[in-house]
């Protein structure tokens, strides 16, 4: 029987940010509640607090009514990110095969130095500097073993190894320790075994094995997924511990859910196994609301962009399903095999730094943090930035930024922008801040155009989400050259990773690397046995955690497989159904059609010869979401084209100058018509549509911008 | 004869520009996308781990006359190669028949081909309805034919027993040519990786026509065409205000090859001179030695792709794009007939991992020596950076009895030379790539019948220095599941010496071997629970193996091997002790290397500072014990210049700072006089110690020569350095120059010992 599934009451959903943490509230009737707070980088949980207080005052009622009210409690956190940043996760051990025990320092050669930072910095050949290793030396330990490529012992585990190293973490106080032995993904028998016998010898000592943190071939990045998981595991259990007994004290009677980079949530009592999982799952909120906006009209394939004061990053959702990779960087020189929800990411914000070397206009990748941020601020920066421009250009109002709560400064950012760029280029201040615009959204269109192709994809097919306080002022400007279908800015836009986690399934994802040649006799069978294990771990999984029967009901299992032609090196991820029956010609078809939509026919090998390398499984239990609200539609004479409250005089080289319409974003209703040049103001962003575009809003509030050149 | 020189005069003059500033940083960068496009579809598509994981290939576009504009982050030799051929291919072909689809294929070495092995796809862009640019990825394919496996053909004497020399159209106008793919694929021992690692080619080729078409429908051909020629010009002159600056000068440096096919032991000398002056840079292989009989010869298109490498990794870095301007500032000189410009029909085929890489050692060491002049750029001085490739092709048959191959890639693993301002990167990867990744070992040994008894770092095999030299690893593996197993080992060069330098005072890394452990206990070892984690411990008899070896692999023969280590920075003595013991704690120095070679004494995990200063002192002390000033600086002390003694002043005029030679010595001289002009220093300065002030020769002579010069064997490097001859080696010996005041050492070379005799 199906354990019973909360329904009706609010559902929150809180993501942490570097400056602000945001809320969603979202009520019986589907009514979507937002704000934000600033976060506290020294607590989080208390600008998580902040933020839901906000908006229960928004709504009119106390947090602790929120929260008794509460069926479902979501949340991204970059607790584990910025302990990776800053170093200031626990001390760990590591235990690997004897012989392997330099792995991590000989960092497969220059990956553990020239990964994962942007390409300038890796190319500056002699200055990029390693960084120092998550483990110390005297706490790796190698111990006698070996296991072979098909899982056989090589040689036996020689415990007093074990035991050598379980005095060693007790005198050193470690209290996390990672244990990653060559080949466990195929065996994980020693490895399980260094656990029985390191629990034993030291109490309370957490352990994380390579074999079910990220049971996939290729040591250095699978004890790297390890030692990172080790590394965060105590860290994130005592925030998430605190932040849950927090919220249970005052009322919340369901189990907080954690935000994953595979764009589910997870428990809190899987914290510590899958701490590394928990990395950048704020951000992939995004990509859940983007799906989930998709569903509610009508679309399946989605770019997201989302724009914040450092970075713009990109998603992709094609046919409904979000677009994943098996393998990212989290930091310098750390790959974390953990299949993951894809944001390509560039460093493109509205702090970022806009320079010239005497001949060149250069956009990033350096950019001003919140203090002192752009020139215009006011709190004594001098270089200028991409938000500069905005203000010089007349896309940003000065008096409007922040709701009004911050007045910005045009005479400093014209300043900078004059004496950094205007000056030494021989420019007028207006033509320097217009090339920084076209440059950056050209960067944008780039980045969105690699990612889809790259993919085999065409953005022609897509209709691309602008979210992140920054976005929807660049958004029209970088979609135009892409041909995409439609242009849309959420009325939730400034917190739409809050409201991602509000609306995430319950996901738990399960891989396991076991090399298999298809045409091998019994490979079907041998395939199908994994599947049925991978789905047993699952099921029981999530029954113990009470989302499910005992038999799987309420659960929704999901096979993949990472396949490639024998003597490749890298592998594409196909779908295949739930059922057995022709797996052999199920996964080549797939397979065959991917790699055409990705490379072309011409580049199928005749005679290729398939190899299953990882299998996935991935169980979900549906989220109870309630149908998105709708809002009013203007009456009588008023719909349709709106005129503008007031206007203001802007200028980009893509369209000329013009005199811009600006419009209050918070007095639009569904059906409303804007025709370009214009500016929606809202309370914590603004829309730009350019001349020869319009916007239209919807029945949910959503604004539609029409990027398509043949637009009248 | 000289070679000729691959510059040609920069592109176009000023022209009128219908491209803006920002117009240009746009395009550009849309150009930058496309081209990594096609690296992103090579390496999804490819079967070979040393591209996917060594990055081993690179990717280009061209202008219509074959100027690379936009370059590709890889293996940067290639940039120059690429380029090179198109430009033989629109030489040596009738125009009528190169078309719209054409695809050419071309590995040969005497048209521009790195080896045989990299095959070069090139197409030519029509756009517009004319050839208005090409597009060209070069990738190393595992095996192409030839009489050793991997086509890396250590046996070769000459061109005709290598891997074929193709020049084809594998694709015409849109058509792939089966037939060629088949008779390209059928002369590879490995023809089903060969025929995946074409097609990812020939995809990335129709990813970028396909990009490059909507760019040019978006922005027009004119404005694309212009900002890749801009491009071009951008680098240029960016590159030629940033040597302009550099010092006047010239610095000669001599690198060796130890034995340069299997059975001969010929020892290779590659002296390259560096001579700098206004704004180009002119690299001279004047005194470099015959072309060998072996297949590791340049030739001159290979040689110039591995002078070039220090110019775009040390002097463009990051800040200037690589891409053809390079070559127009740029001019190698290497005597034809010379191993670093072979003669047809000379073999070839190691050249990538033999001279080419030989001559990027040798570049590396005399730009280090360039900028160790420059107050701006001294750090980016890198003396050595993994000068040799200890490349090990394995094959063997998999256990369904299948032959399979492939080149092992911990090569990739050695270290590089200290630095100015910190000591040298552990396990650095390639000069010529900063993405050359080791694979995983569970990669290789799943793709081939190994096992790997250990991969481990080398305690000692970073150069002693006052900034160390970066560690090397070594790996050692054993037939697992397979049978009739063999290795051909193209090692460059480093089982007599190690060409691995140090600077200012700094010592070699260590060398690059390849040893064998004949019947070892290592089954044994296995069913006990742990093997031998060094070559002693294994419980066999252990070979070490000339550079170029081969051999077959016994059921208990362990085959080991280290690529080298990087040469240290400065002098030893001067490390902060500190520095040593964290090294010692850290596995990077023994306890003994320190006593040793950094005179610190460790006892129970802390300095014993006491010990270390009277210890220091006392080698100190033997070094000026040695005293035998060479008579050039006698006669310049007697007073010449009337300089000396410890104020670096005395009587007569005051003397000033011109310019400072890396970490201990300076040249001065009389300061300028209304009448003289500082930028001539027309009267004559020394070059002295920064330390004492000791003159130790004329401005412009080689201050050694006013040194105390001790010769000591190759150990006294280090523990990994002719292994073969337990650190004696019968022919290369350490030359030592100690500064007579204070007793700095401020110069190590690794010396034939021949030519030592001859100075005496």
């Amino acid at each position: 029987m199906s354990a019973p599934r909360p329904a009706g009451g609010y559902v929150v959903g809180i993501d942490t940010g570097g400056t602000f943490t945001d809320c969603v509230v979202i009520d019986a009737a589907g009514v979507v509640h937002i704000d934000k707070a600033f976060s506290t980088p020294h607590d989080p949980s208390v600008g998580a607090r902040d933020a839901l207080r906000n908006v229960a005052a928004r709504i009119g009622v106390s947090d602790a009514e929120i929260l008794a009210g509460c069926v479902r409690f979501a949340h991204g956190t970059t607790v584990g990110t910025n302990a990776l940043i800053q170093r200031t996760g626990t001390t760990v051990g590591l235990v690997t095969t004897r012989g392997f025990e330099d792995t991590m320092i000989i960092s497969r050669g220059p990956m553990g130095r020239n990964t994962g930072i942007p390409l300038e910095r890796a190319l500056d050949f002699v200055r990029n500097e390693k960084p120092a290793p998550y483990v110390e030396r005297r706490l790796t330990f190698g111990v006698g073993e070996r296991m072979d490529l098909d899982g056989e012992v090589v040689a036996p585990l020689r415990e007093a190894d074990v035991a050598a190293a379980a005095e060693a973490l007790r005198a050193a106080g470690a209290d996390s320790v990672a244990v990653s032995l060559l080949w466990s993904f195929r065996n994980p028998a020693h490895e399980e075994r260094v656990r029985e016998l390191l629990q034993a010898a030291v109490p309370g000592l957490q352990i994380s094995l390579s074999s079910e943190v990220s049971p996939v071939s290729g040591e250095y990045e699978r004890t790297m997924t390890t030692v990172v998981n080790a590394y965060l595991a105590p860290v994130m259990t005592r925030y998430i511990t605190q932040l849950a007994e927090g919220l249970a004290a005052d009322g919340l009677r369901y189990p907080v859910q954690l935000m994953t980079c595979a764009g589910g949530t997870i428990f809190p009592g899987d914290v510590a196994r899958r701490a590394v999982s928990l990395i950048n799952g704020g951000p992939v909120g995004g990509l859940v609301a983007a799906r989930e906006l998709g569903v509610t009209l009508g679309f399946e394939n989605v770019i997201t962009t989302d724009m914040g004061g450092t970075s713009f990053d990109v998603g992709l959702i094609h046919r409904g399903v979000v677009r994943t990779e098996a393998s990212t960087f989290v930091s310098q020189g750390a790959p974390v095999q953990l299949e993951a929800a894809k944001v390509v990411a560039i460093g493109a914000g509205g702090g970022s730094i806009a320079w010239t070397d005497g001949e060149r206009l250069l956009v990033g990748p350096n950019s001003a943090s919140s203090r002192p941020g752009p020139a215009c601020y006011g709190h004594g920066g001098t270089e200028p930035t991409v938000t500069d421009a905005l203000v010089v250009l007349g896309l940003l109002d000065p008096a409007a930024f922040f709701g009004g709560r911050t007045r910005l400064r045009v005479d400093l950012a014209e300043d900078a922008i004059r004496a950094r760029l205007a000056e030494p280029l021989g420019l007028d201040v207006r033509t320097a801040a217009a090339g920084i615009y076209e440059i950056v959204t050209a960067r944008m269109s780039d980045l969105v155009r690699q990612t889809t192709v790259s993919e085999g994809l065409d953005p022609r097919e897509f209709t691309l989400l602008a979210y992140g306080g920054a976005a929807p002022l660049h958004a029209a400007a970088y979609s135009e050259p892409l041909h995409v279908r439609d242009v849309i800015v959420p009325p939730t836009s400034s917190v739409f990773s809050a409201l991602g986690c509000a609306l995430s399934d319950i996901r738990y994802t399960y891989a396991r690397s076991s090399p298999l040649r298809l045409e091998a006799a019994g490979a079907e069978a041998t395939a199908a046995a994994i599947f049925a294990d991978l789905e047993r771990r699952a099921v029981a999984d999530m029954a113990a955690s009470g989302h499910a029967g005992a038999d799987g009901a309420g659960v929704t299992l999901r096979r993949r497989l990472d396949v490639r032609y024998a003597g490749q090196m890298s592998e594409l991820t196909i779908e295949v159904s739930g059922s057995d029956e022709d797996l052999a010609g199920q996964v080549r078809r797939a397979f065959e059609a991917e790699y055409a939509i990705r490379f072309g026919s011409m580049t199928i090998p005749r005679k290729g010869r398939i190899e299953l390398i990882t299998f996935r499984l991935e169980a979900l239990v549906p989220a109870a979401r309630p149908p998105a609200a709708t809002i009013a539609t203007r009456a009588g004479s008023g719909a349709g084209a709106l005129a503008p409250q007031t206007t203001r005089r802007i200028f980009t080289r893509q369209y000329g100058e013009a005199e811009a319409g600006i419009f209050d974003g918070a007095g639009l209703l569904a059906g409303d018509r804007v025709a370009g040049p214009a500016l929606i103001s809202r309370a914590d962003t603004t829309i730009f549509i350019p001349t020869g575009h319009r916007a239209e809003v919807d029945a949910f509030g959503n604004v539609h911008i029409d990027v398509r050149r043949s637009a009248s | 004869m000289s070679g000729g020189q691959m510059s040609g005069p920069p592109e176009g003059g000023a022209r009128p520009s219908t491209v803006d500033a920002i117009t240009f940083e746009v395009i550009k960068h849309r150009l930058l996308q496309i081209n990594d496009e096609q690296g992103i579809t090579i390496k999804t598509l490819s079967s070979s781990p040393i591209v996917v994981e060594g990055n081993d290939f690179n990717v280009g576009l061209f202008t219509a006359r074959g100027d690379i504009a936009v370059a590709g982050p890889y293996v940067l030799t290639h940039v120059t190669t690429m380029d090179y051929i198109i430009k033989t291919i629109l030489a040596e072909t009738d125009p009528a028949d190169i078309t719209d689809g054409d695809v050419f294929l071309v590995n040969d070495p005497y048209m521009g081909a790195l080896h045989q092995n990299d095959v070069a796809f090139l197409s030519p862009i029509y756009l517009d309805g004319r050839l208005a640019m090409w597009a060209g990825n070069v990738l190393h394919h595992a095996d192409l034919g030839g009489i050793d496996e991997g086509s890396f053909c250590v046996n070769a004497t000459n061109v005709f027993q290598e891997a074929p020399r193709y020049f084809l159209k594998i694709v015409s106008a849109g058509r792939l040519n089966h037939e060629v793919e088949r008779t390209f694929t059928s002369n590879s021992r490995l023809g089903e990786m060969v025929a995946i690692d074409l097609r990812a080619q020939l995809g990335a080729l129709s990813v970028v026509r396909e990009r490059l078409t909507e760019l040019v429908a978006d922005v027009g051909l004119g404005t694309v065409e212009e900002v890749m020629t801009r491009t071009v010009e951008l680098s240029e002159r960016r590159l030629r205000r940033r040597i302009a600056g550099l010092p006047d000068g010239s610095w000669v440096t001599e690198v060796f090859m130890d034995g340069d096919r299997v059975g001969s032991e010929r020892i290779i000398r590659v002296r390259l001179r560096l001579t700098k002056s206004g704004d180009r840079l002119t690299f001279d292989y004047e005194g470099t030695d015959r072309q060998s009989q072996g297949a590791v010869n340049a030739p001159y298109s290979a040689c110039y792709a591995g002078t070039i490498v220090p110019v775009y990794t040390l002097l463009c870095g990051g800040e200037i794009d690589w891409n053809a301007a390079a070559k127009h500032l740029v001019d190698v000189v290497a005597p034809l007939g010379s191993v670093m410009n072979a003669e047809f029909p000379a073999a070839v085929s190691i050249c990538s991992v033999g001279f080419t890489w030989l001559a990027t050692a040798a570049a590396m060491k005399v730009v280090a020596m360039m900028l160790s002049e420059s107050e701006e750029f001294r750090d980016r001085v890198v003396p050595s950076w993994n000068v040799s490739c200890n490349g090990n092709n394995i094959f063997g048959r998999d256990r369904t009895g299948k032959l399979v191959g492939a080149l092992l890639s911990d090569h990739r693993g050695g270290g590089a030379g200290g630095r100015s301002f910190a000591d040298g990167f552990d396990f650095s990867g390639k000069a010529t790539s900063h993405l050359g990744f080791l694979s995983n070992v569970e990669a290789q040994e799943w793709k081939l019948p190994l096992l790997y008894a250990f991969r481990r770092a080398l305690p000692d095999s970073g150069g002693p220095g006052m900034h160390r030299g970066g560690m090397t690893a070594m790996a050692a593996v054993v037939i697992h599941k397979g049978s009739d197993a063999i290795w051909k080992s193209t090692n460059t060069a480093g089982s007599d010496q190690s060409n691995a330098s140090g600077i200012h005072g700094g010592y070699p890394g260590a060398g690059s071997q390849c040893s064998v452990v004949r019947d070892s206990r290592i089954w044994e070892q296995y069913a006990e629970g742990s093997v031998g984690l060094s070559l002693d411990d294994l419980g066999g008899a252990v070979e070490h193996l000339p550079s170029k070896s081969e051999g077959k692999l016994g059921a208990a023969d362990v085959f080991a091997f280290y690529p080298p280590g990087g040469g240290g920075y400065g002098d030893p003595l001067d490390r902060a002790p500190g520095r040593v013991l964290t090294d010692v704690l850290n596995g990077a120095v023994t306890a003994d290397g320190a006593r040793r070679f950094y005179g610190v004494v460790i006892a129970d995990g802390a300095v014993d500072d006491a010990a270390t200063d009277l210890l220091r002192a006392h080698l100190r002390e033997a070094r000026l014990g040695d005293r035998e000033v060479g008579r050039a600086a006698e006669s310049v002390v007697a007073g010449e210049v009337g300089a000396g003694g410890g104020a670096g002043g005395g009587g007569g005029e005051a003397l000033v700072q011109r310019h400072v030679i890396g970490e201990y010595l300076e040249v001065v001289g009389p300061a300028a006089t209304p009448e003289t002009s500082p930028a001539t220093h027309a009267s004559p300065g020394v070059i002295r110690c920064r330390r004492c002030g000791t003159v130790l020769s004329a401005e412009g002579q080689d201050p050694r020569g006013g040194a105390i010069r001790r010769t000591e064997p190759l150990a006294h490097a280090g523990p990994w350095i002719a292994q073969r001859f337990g650190g004696h080696s019968p022919n290369f010996v350490l030359d030592e120059a100690i500064c007579p005041g204070c007793g700095t050492l401020f110069d190590v070379e690794e010396r034939l010992a021949a030519d030592i005799a001859g100075r005496r």
